[in-house]
């Protein structure tokens, strides 16, 4: 009897703490493509001249500064300046995006620096125009290169969008929060949370082992 | 077709290139010989202006092909891939569609000229050293250049390939293209060129036309010691 009771309030909190997760994939996946598109521009401008000292104090505040800070920035005092107010979601994906691209940007240049200065030679003595150049010849040796760190980075996103907790969200972590506070319980709640994370943690390494083994196998066969 | 005018070039300090001024005609093969360091990679690299002269002046009517001492194939890509990537950039009198099959006949029959029409489904990665060597001088010639660079065309080939090698070029030089051949090899080099530059500490240590010196190998080898 007692038993059937636990199994109950275990389960209720099982979903109601797994209902976060569609919000916290949405951050995740949102972060993570404005992160990865807004790095890789930041990483080519950097290889360049002319904007590299101005892509270089950006990346330098952002990593300089705590995510918590940003996202309250971006979600409380944006609206006062400007007066466009974000929802929790777009702001917590901008604040996510723009954080992850300064650590993107850092893992493609050091991966665009240790490729041979050849091969940029080799694809301008073979008149290959410059966009082709970065996205036929440069960019799919790099990314190979940096694979490893770039699942690390999607990682640490997805364990640091817990944060946004500070401004609302309902993410898994808020939920197991809520659970706990409501049923002066810690213990099992958070245990939920952590195994919620965890399996999709596991979940990335796996896709990304994938990726890793089909690129290197194309390139040592 | 290649004019070469008091060139200068230093590398921290060392002056590699020393007021250098050479005139290659147009379909000649022009060989560069020296010693290991004599600046021989430097000088081609300004001709194709990977690096910048510190004075002189480089003229060069066409397109220049360059062959790197160190191939710089694309190991992402195939061999053939290696061969065919650049020619999608090449501006064509052909109609579409048949532009990249005449490309493609190309690039198969240099490889097989080259004897290795069996590796163009292969990585670089999996290549050896004389193989990649061969790739890397067929990719250089697929962007049709109208003046060819080649950094050390066969140090890693056995005399058979460079006799290859040597028709290869022969036959490209026939149809018009100015070569300038970088070679530590000067049974090679006198087999092919026309002329050949001795550079040495930076400066032109003798300029021999092939054709009229009777033992020219033995004639540039004083030069080296
Ligand atoms: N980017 C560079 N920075 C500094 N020194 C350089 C650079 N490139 C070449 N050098 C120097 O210039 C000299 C000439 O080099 P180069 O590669 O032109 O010689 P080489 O005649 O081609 O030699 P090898 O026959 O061994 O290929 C060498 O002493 C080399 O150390
Ligand atoms: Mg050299």
């Amino acid at each position: 009897m007692v038993g059937k009771i636990i199994m109950e309030k275990l389960f209720t909190n099982f979903t109601y703490i797994g209902q976060g997760i569609g919000f916290m994939l949405q951050l995740l996946a949102g972060g993570f493509a404005i992160g990865t598109t807004m790095g890789l521009l930041l990483s080519i401008l950097r290889h360049g001249k002319v904007l590299a000292f101005l892509v270089d104090r950006f990346v330098s505040i952002i990593r300089g500064t705590p995510l918590i800070l940003q996202l309250s920035f971006i979600y409380f005092s944006i609206p006062s300046i400007c007066g466009v107010r974000l929802g929790t979601l777009a702001a917590g994906i901008v604040a996510f995006g723009v954080n992850s691209s300064a650590y993107v940007s850092e893992i493609l240049r050091s991966g665009i620096e240790s490729l041979p200065k050849g091969q940029f030679e080799a694809a301008q003595t073979l008149r290959i125009p410059k966009y082709y150049m970065w996205k036929d010849i440069i960019l799919p040796q790099v990314i190979t290169n940096v694979l490893p760190a770039l699942i690390n980075e999607i990682i640490a996103l997805l364990k640091e969008t817990a944060i946004i907790a500070v401004i609302g969200g309902m993410d898994v972590m808020r939920r197991s929060q809520i659970v706990a506070a409501e049923q002066f319980e810690y213990f099992a709640p958070l245990c939920i949370a952590g195994v919620y994370y965890y399996v999709l943690v596991l979940l990335i390494e796996f896709v990304g082992r994938k990726i890793e083994k089909r690129r290197s196998y194309a390139k040592n066969s | 077709m290649l004019k070469i005018h008091d060139v200068c070039k230093t590398f921290k300090g060392t002056k590699i290139l020393d007021h250098i001024s050479i005139e290659i005609e147009k379909s000649s093969i022009f060989g560069l010989a020296g010693p290991s360091g004599s600046g021989k990679s430097t000088l081609l690299r300004c001709i194709q202006r990977l690096e910048t002269p510190d004075c002189g002046l480089l003229e060069c009517n066409g397109k220049t092909g360059f062959m790197f001492q160190d191939f710089q194939l694309f190991p992402h890509m195939t061999v053939l891939e290696n061969l065919l990537y650049a020619t999608k950039f090449l501006a064509s009198k052909d109609v579409y569609g048949e532009k990249s099959a005449n490309y493609l006949c190309m690039a198969r029959g240099m490889l097989k000229d080259l004897g290795i029409e069996e590796k163009e489904q292969s990585y670089p990665n999996s290549l050896s050293g004389g193989q990649k060597q061969r790739v890397a001088l067929a990719r250089s010639l697929m962007i049709n250049p109208d003046i060819l660079l080649c950094d050390e065309p066969t140090s890693g080939l056995d005399i058979a390939t460079i006799q290859d090698v040597v028709q290869l070029l022969r036959s490209i030089s026939e149809t018009g293209v100015t070569m300038v051949i970088a070679s530590h090899d000067l049974d090679f080099l006198t087999k092919i060129s026309d002329r050949i530059v001795l550079l040495k500490k930076g400066k032109i240590a003798v300029d021999v036309h092939v054709q009229q010196q009777k033992d020219p190998i033995n004639y540039l080898k004083r030069y080296y010691t």
